[in-house]
């Protein structure tokens, strides 16, 4: 086939898709309202949830996660345009991260010694290491399938940042569900949680991300 | 916003002629690129690849941020499949051909526009697309007189021919792989 008879067959078709973008907001409302719903259902808010959002140490859980949450779908938008690869920017990631790491630190230095291996280990580690993958899959999903309809030529740092984004999210739902406040317990099993789930998507999505 | 931009612009939101107008105006510039860095490979294979590339371009232009520069858009798709396209056919085992130029016949010159794989992929279309494809592509018919010929509705002939080119893409990837 010549180039200008494919050029005219292409032509006459004026049918466009979605833009990729239109997809991540709507999907991951639905996905987060499910999360909400799961944990209500099957957990249950923790009964001082109210205050758990005013007072600050219990309510910089929600901030990180939800700083991780934003700057990674920002970075997968950027990421799912072709030419995203030279104008997405890591350092918000880094940033985020950065504070999570100092106020950990901060926390190991604030907590008397022998007070420091039961903050870290606490009392729900295990739900908590169960809960945040399982809540992560509609977000990470959402957002994975949304980047499969851009065109992104980055597919593992845009599956990286689905990754983090979409657990990040789900931590922060978990989160109402989770009394644990010392940042020696969730930064450490938050992290590790959203780490794991991070690294299964960046595995699926730089397969699943190819055009 | 550039004479590309305009165009891309119109195109996006419906209008047939200033995508094809656009199309037709990329088309010299990414044959350029196509050539200068998959040289190597030939000139009909580069066209192969300029195909492809195209077709890409078709099926991603919903990524086109409208107002955003054209150039770094397409560029960056043109470059994503050039690579791809090299990985797939190895780059290992070419010579270049200057070397042989003394033992070789010289070919009777085909069309260097004209492509064999994406005409092998559209006969592995449906009948029905794969008519579509070269009745609107090669004989120049309309969607409508398209579908007066297939005894389809023009807004069938329209999902149809999206669906076409989809397809080609799915097929492209399974046959590089």
């Amino acid at each position: 086939m010549k180039t200008d008879h494919l050029v005219a067959a292409l032509a006459a078709d004026t049918q466009i898709d979605r833009p990729p973008a239109s997809w991540i907001l709507p999907g991951l409302a639905l996905a987060l309202a499910t999360a909400v719903l799961a944990i209500w259902g099957t957990l249950g808010f923790r009964e001082d949830l109210m205050q758990s959002f005013a007072t600050p140490l219990p309510a910089m859980r929600y901030v990180l996660t939800l700083a991780l949450g934003v700057t990674g779908v920002r970075l997968a938008l950027a990421l799912s345009r072709p030419e995203g690869r030279g104008l997405a920017h890591l350092w918000p990631l880094a940033a985020v991260a950065a504070l999570a790491l100092g106020l950990l630190l901060w926390a190991f230095a604030a907590t008397p010694q022998d007070g420091r291996q039961m903050a870290i280990v606490g009392k729900t580690m295990a739900t908590c290491l169960i809960s945040i993958p399982l809540l992560s899959i509609l977000p990470v999903g959402v957002i994975l399938f949304a980047l499969h309809k851009g065109a992104t030529t980055a597919p593992a740092l845009a599956s990286f940042a689905a990754g983090i984004a979409g657990s990040g999210l789900a931590a922060m739902v978990y989160a109402t569900h989770c009394t644990e406040d010392s940042p020696l317990f969730y930064v450490t099993w938050y992290g590790l949680a959203i780490t794991g789930v991070t690294l299964v998507s960046t595995l699926i999505g730089t397969r699943l991300l190819r055009w | 916003m550039d004479d590309w931009g305009t165009l891309l612009t119109a195109a996006n939101s419906g209008d047939g002629r200033a995508y094809a107008t656009f199309l037709r105006t990329v088309t010299p510039v990414l044959r350029g690129i196509v050539r200068a860095k998959a040289g190597g490979l030939g000139v009909a294979v580069c066209e192969d690849v300029l195909q492809e590339v195209l077709l890409a371009v078709h099926l991603k232009r919903n990524t086109w941020q409208t107002g955003a520069p054209v150039r770094p858009w397409l560029y960056a798709i043109t470059r994503y499949k050039v690579i791809d396209a090299l990985r797939a056919r190895g780059r290992g085992i070419l010579l270049p051909i200057e070397d042989f130029s003394d033992d070789l016949a010289a070919e009777a010159g085909p069309d260097p526009t004209e492509s064999a794989d994406m005409a092998k992929m559209i006969a592995m279309l449906d009948d029905r697309s794969a008519r579509l494809v070269q009745m609107i592509g090669l004989d120049g018919a309309s969607t409508a007189e398209a579908g007066q010929a297939l005894n389809m509705s023009e807004g069938a002939v329209r999902v149809a021919l999206h669906r076409a080119f989809k397809a080609l893409a799915v097929l492209r990837e399974r046959h590089v792989k």
